[in-house]
């Protein structure tokens, strides 16, 4: 079937001079060169090297633990055990946010006291002169378990009698949604289609692992250098620490790689506790076993759909269950949950609508943010549920959609859509580029398949988020950025400080961004939930804008023009119908500044503030906007050995604006191939609440080799809340992936693949299901 | 971390052999480190002394001699992959070669290392099995030679004694008519471990087997021959169907496991599928015709 | 287990550096000789941030005991170039935006040096198959793999190594 782009509505985005363009980034050059310098790279005089003892026992209670033989060892500084602690609390809850109450529950100890929840639980911390030491003084702690019952298994852990990891039930967060009337729906539906489905846990595996390096200063002030995407934290490492919020200062690193791993609290207070006991710098880089055991993973899931639909493939009515495993510590679980609710139908107008969502204790890994945050999983179950219902119903699988999607004013499973939803647009453009299907030849099979998302971007609003930033001018023409923005390699620095360049005709290597400091720079708020340009962009635009305006009214007087004649570029203010007429910047400022005139700005955005939803029923406004788009792949399947070859992969998204289409296309393509790892082979096997992939050669993500040049169509409805009518697109590019990769193979083989990592072996065992249905092969 | 141990830098294999002379299993040679580096960090190995053998030049060195190609143990992988001999006379091994690892342990990793590592998924042994090879141990009381078959006994246990080098691989120039295939799965297309390796080489004459090689990686405690399936082909005339049964006769071979990578029933299978299409291709390099 | 002073020649530059046996040619250059451009990622060769070029091959620094190095000549990304002074590939990885995180960049611009010092003119296959052992987990590789080519054609046109 031949697909064809669906016209565009007239769009009319102004041509910027700096905004739009694939300028090279800021920080490009210099960590092309090697100069950047990251967590690990950083030392101290005198610097000690810490290590983690942590439980090799998935459900224990710590019978004896006697660090005292470690204590004693030659060069070691210091040995912390919970019983040291001032505090022991861990703040597991939404990071970075004021006026949320903190969760109930949603804290953890530092270190275990008397029980361990998960192979990797710490339980002990050591400092020492060098790092060997250290690993020495681990082997020397001594610790007997007594073992405590165990559950492995969200479904198991929700039944009654099971091992309890968090009490009362396991249960950590659920939600329902309640709409319309299902019952009716499904007594109208001419088919009802029920499918489960099942997803992994899986890793970061940026390619950076955990680290930071603090120490105490002579104002008593914690400092940690540390590669962090939330540099708020600060307040709960005080609390942790014993000390008030203004003793504890987090310099944010460039960081090697984040996807959500580093959104929770990692080594800041380990190395905070030994800086304050030694009185001396701390240095604590995971290893990457250390980081594969002991940081968060994606949450598995299990999600069962039940979809009533007509005859001519209007959906009816719909049920969803979602379990999620949320392993041994709460973390970011209920947040999670929630994202995964607010689109389990998939971008889909369903008016009866029942959905139960649990997220469920194990005594595995814990579960907490990765790219997506809940959606991926319940993207994959909608899309591949779509295509399967669309296959029952003998329809065209884009066709069937289209009848189905959201549009503009429509509402989704909780809120309503405001703007531009561009998922005709985007499918069938990813469709029409994906071309003529490759034939089959011998025993490969080839597939096409694809699949639609919507994902969030910005925080919930009920969080009441907030970014500030300082935008100034330096008296000869450059610009200084003040943003407290941690930049986790998607480019966040660099979009900001486009914009000032855009706003105040600056050019963008003239404009100087300090960032990620806790203490020195205004906070923007957490890198996480595809927020930043959102809201940072904002906040440097209204910034901007407003240092703009007081130059353009100081300018309107030399040049005797009203402001609004006035323009700026090339480090000029002009005359925009008489570019020759115009004063140059610093002669401007000079003025500025001799007459008491303000060269900076402070501003903060403020994302709409709403109150907190019932979780009995999820209805009502939680995100800001939604990012919609699709991606379409071809693959080829050996049928003789179940290998999946990724022929083609294109991928189309609205990102409202793109203010660096070069950082756009890289977000779509590392968002896509990270995707792919999630489809074909990432899995972070947990038996018996060990980890079976201890390192990168056991947890496999994609090379070079496994990912096919991708086509990438980037599309600007201009409709976004971001600054310039931009969306975000960080996460939103990973989404639909597997569902793409899911939907091509079942296309190729005839069997609908219902569990990730599509792996060789599962992709054999779905062919011989279809051998045995067929008498005659 | 690496555990302490006493580094020694002998500049001649006779050094070396000296100090491997103890005879100890805490004194282990060191080439590449591409595999040892990695064991002693994890703990897998703590030898107590490590000899330097990666420059040495008796270990060096692709020749032809006496009708047989001849390999120095030390070797690197990198090395044999652009060598003109290996390319002309084993594609077999240069097959297996381009798929070991990544390019940057190639450039590390030696034949020989590859060899006494002993672990069930080395990437050339099918390859060197299958080319019926020869390896040369030398230690100070002598040299010997010894097939590569009987070289392997279990996983990470070879015939090398604690005072022996693996000095030199040989085998046969192969005749006229001689055609085979390799193939590694794995669960991604570059940089993995194997899931099941197959290595064939056949000597076919007028469409009749004269002589069969069948060697496959990752389904048993060692790298293995499939020698049922190799004696049942010679003197058969070649078809798609002889191929399938000897297939099937490689796949009662193995003795494979389950592991993260794969199960045990699915690397049978692809023994007996991987076979199949590598007796295919070697054939029809041998110059056989459907 | 006794130090012994090694020579290691970086980036031009000649060290003599006392370290004992069981230390890496990675500990080595980022702990004693503070190259901290090398990167870890893995410390068991996996991943390939701590790619260098060692006696004219790429190879993962974490798996090359530091005395075997002894006399060697190594090259790391920032002896290949600088801010103010960047080699053309380094100049091509910023044009393209194959640095995001940037954490993997060190390794893969030295594979991608290794490659274009051997094969001026990679196919995009061999240039996926030359890097395919550093691992990036930001940018899915098609801006790595159009730097490449774009550093291969002005190297090219620029006649410099």
């Amino acid at each position: 079937m031949r697909y064809k782009a669906k016209p565009l509505p007239p769009v009319n985005l102004p041509e910027l001079r700096v905004v739009g363009k694939p300028l090279r980034r800021v920080d490009a050059l210099g960590k092309s060169v090697g100069a950047t310098v990251y967590a690990d790279d950083f030392s101290l005089p005198g610097m000690l090297y810490a290590k983690v003892f942590r439980s090799t026992v998935p459900s224990a209670r710590i019978k004896r633990l006697d660090v005292s033989k470690a204590r004693a060892l030659p060069g070691v500084a210091c040995v912390i055990t919970h019983a040291e602690l001032p505090q022991a609390v861990l703040v597991t809850d939404i990071p970075g946010q004021t006026g949320q109450k903190r969760r109930a529950g949603s804290d953890a100890h530092v270190l275990a006291k008397d029980v361990v929840r998960f192979v990797g639980d710490p339980i002990a911390l050591v400092a020492a002169e060098t790092l060997e030491i250290a690993e020495k003084a681990l082997k020397l702690i001594e610790v007997e378990y007594e073992p405590l019952p165990a559950v492995f298994d969200p479904l198991e852990a929700m039944k009654p009698g099971a091992p309890i990891v968090t009490p009362p039930d396991n249960i950590v967060s659920k939600y329902k949604v309640r709409r319309g009337n299902v019952q009716a729906g499904f007594e109208a539906a001419d088919l009802i289609v029920e499918n489960t489905f099942t997803v992994q846990f899986v890793d970061h595996a940026y390619l950076e692992p955990e680290s930071g390096v603090a120490w105490v200063d002579d104002r008593g002030v914690v400092n940690i250098r540390v590669c962090t995407q939330v540099v708020e934290h600060f307040r709960s490492i005080a609390l942790a620490l014993g000390l008030p919020h203004n003793k504890v200062h987090i310099q944010g690193t460039m960081i090697g790689g984040g996807f959500g791993g580093k959104e929770d609290i990692t080594v800041e207070i380990f190395i905070g506790l030994l800086a304050l006991a030694t009185r001396r710098p701390v240095k604590l880089t995971y290893t990457r076993e250390e980081s594969i055991m002991a940081h968060a993973k994606r949450h598995p899931y299990i999600i069962t759909h039940r979809t009533g639909v007509t005859r001519d493939g209007r959906i009816t009515a719909a049920e969803i269950k979602l379990v999620a495993d949320s392993g041994a510590y709460v973390y970011l679980s209920p947040y999670v949950l929630l994202y995964s609710v607010g689109v389990a139908t998939g971008p889909y107008r369903v008016d009866n609508l029942s959905v139960d969502a649990y997220a469920v204790a194990t005594n595995q890994v814990f579960t907490s943010a990765f790219r997506g945050f809940g959606a991926p999983q319940a993207i994959f179950a909608a899309e591949c549920q779509m295509d399967d219902i669309a296959q029952k119903l003998g329809m065209d699988p884009f066709e069937f959609r289209c009848r189905n999607y959201l549009k503009t004013g429509d509402w989704g499973v909780n809120q309503q859509i405001k703007t531009a939803a561009w998922l005709e647009e985007t499918a069938s453009r990813a469709l029409e580029a994906l071309g003529e299907k490759t034939p089959d030849h011998g025993h490969i099979k080839v597939g096409q398949g694809f699949a639609s998302y919507m994902q969030s971007y910005g925080r919930m609003m009920y969080l009441h988020d907030t970014s500030q930033a300082w935008v100034g001018l330096e008296l000869d023409g450059t610009v200084v950025i003040r943003s407290g923005i941690p930049d986790l390699g998607g480019g966040q620095v660099s979009a900001v400080c486009q914009i000032a360049s855009e706003l105040l005709g600056v050019p963008l290597d003239k404009v100087q961004i300090y960032h990620t400091d806790s203490a020195l720079t205004p906070l923007a708020g957490t890198t996480t939930a595809t927020r930043q340009l959102y809201m940072s962009g904002n906040a440097v635009y209204q910034a901007a804008s407003n240092l703009r305006k007081v130059l353009l009214d100081r300018a309107s007087k030399d040049l005797e023009e009203d402001p609004a004649n006035l323009d700026m570029a090339d480090s000029k203010v002009f005359v925009k119908n008489n570019p020759e007429h115009f004063i140059p910047l610093p002669e401007l400022l000079a003025k500025c500044a001799s007459e008491g005139i303000h060269l900076s700005n402070l501003a903060i955005f403020r994302a709409p503030f709403t109150s907190p939803i019932d979780p009995e029923n999820v209805q009502g406004d939680i995100w800001p906007d939604f990012t919609f788009g699709a991606m379409a792949v071809e693959v080829a399947v050996d049928t003789e050995t179940g290998e999946v070859t990724i022929l083609k992969c294109v991928a189309c998204h609205d990102v409202g604006r793109a203010v660096n289409p070069a950082a756009v296309k890289g977000q779509i393509e590392g968002g896509a191939a990270q995707g792919i790892g999630y489809a074909l082979m990432e899995d972070c096997i947990v038996k018996e609440g060990r980890i079976q992939t201890p390192t990168l050669s056991e947890y496999l993500i994609p090379t070079a080799v496994d990912v096919p040049k991708m086509k990438v169509i980037i599309l600007e409805s201009g409709t976004g809340v971001g600054p310039f009518g931009a969306k975000g697109v960080g996460e939103p590019s990973l989404t639909p992936a597997a569902p793409a990769v899911a939907n091509a193979v079942s296309n190729a083989i005839g069997v609908r693949m219902k569990s990730l990592p599509i792996t060789p072996e599962k992709v054999l065992a779905a062919l011989e299901s279809l051998k045995q249905k067929e008498p005659m092969a | 971390m690496l555990p302490e141990f006493e580094f020694v830098m002998p500049r001649s294999l006779d050094d070396a052999l000296q100090v491997l002379a103890v005879g100890s299993p805490d004194v282990l040679p060191i080439a590449g480190g591409t595999n040892l580096t990695v064991d002693m960090r994890s703990g897998r190995y703590e030898p107590k002394v490590v000899v330097n053998i990666e420059k040495l030049p008796e270990l060096s060195g692709i020749r032809r001699e006496n009708g047989q190609i001849c390999v120095g143990g030390g070797v690197k992988i990198a090395e044999l992959l652009k060598d003109g001999l290996i390319a002309e006379t084993a594609p077999v091994l240069k097959a297996a070669c381009a798929v070991f690892a990544s390019p940057l342990i190639r450039n590390r990793a030696t034949v020989g290392g590859n060899l006494v590592d002993g672990s069930p998924a080395a990437d050339t042994a099918p390859s060197l099995l299958a080319l019926d090879a020869e390896v040369e141990l030398t230690s100070q009381e002598g040299r010997r030679r010894i097939p590569l078959d009987e070289f392997f006994i279990h996983v990470r246990k070879t015939a090398r004694q604690p005072n022996e080098v693996v000095t030199a691989l040989r085998w046969a120039v192969p005749k006229p008519g001689t055609g085979s295939a390799f193939y590694k799965l794995g669960l991604r297309k570059a940089d993995a471990i194997s899931v099941v390796s197959v290595a064939v080489v056949l000597e076919v004459e007028k469409d009749v087997c004269r002589k069969a090689r069948i060697a496959l990686g990752s389904v048993a405690p060692r790298p293995i021959r499939a020698k049922n399936a190799e004696q049942f082909l010679i003197g058969k005339v070649l078809s798609r169907d002889v191929f399938e049964e000897a297939a099937a006769l490689a796949a009662q071979a193995v003795s494979p496991i389950s592991d993260v990578r794969a199960s045990a029933e699915y690397r049978r299978r692809m023994s007996a599928v991987l076979t199949r299409r590598m007796l295919a291709q070697a054939a029809e390099r041998a110059g056989w015709k459907e | 287990m006794e130090p012994k002073v090694i020579t290691l020649t970086v980036n031009g530059r000649k060290h003599q550096v006392a370290l004992p046996p069981n230390i890496t040619l990675l500990r080595a250059l980022r702990e004693y000789l503070h190259y901290t451009d090398v990167k870890n990622g893995c410390e068991k060769g996996d991943c390939g941030a701590c790619t260098v070029i060692l006696n004219g091959k790429a190879v993962n620094s974490c798996l090359v005991l530091a005395w075997q190095a002894d006399g060697g000549e190594i090259l790391t990304v920032s002896g290949l170039g600088t801010t103010s002074t960047p080699h053309p590939i380094q100049e091509a990885f910023a044009d393209t935006g194959a640095a995001q995180c940037g954490f993997c960049t060190p390794g893969m611009v030295m594979s991608a040096k290794a490659l274009l010092d051997e094969n001026p003119h990679p196919t995009e296959e061999e240039i996926r198959e030359a890097i395919s052992g550093n691992l990036c987990r930001c940018t899915g590789y098609g801006a790595i793999v159009e730097a490449i080519q774009i550093a291969a054609e002005r190297l090219a046109e620029g006649g410099q190594k």
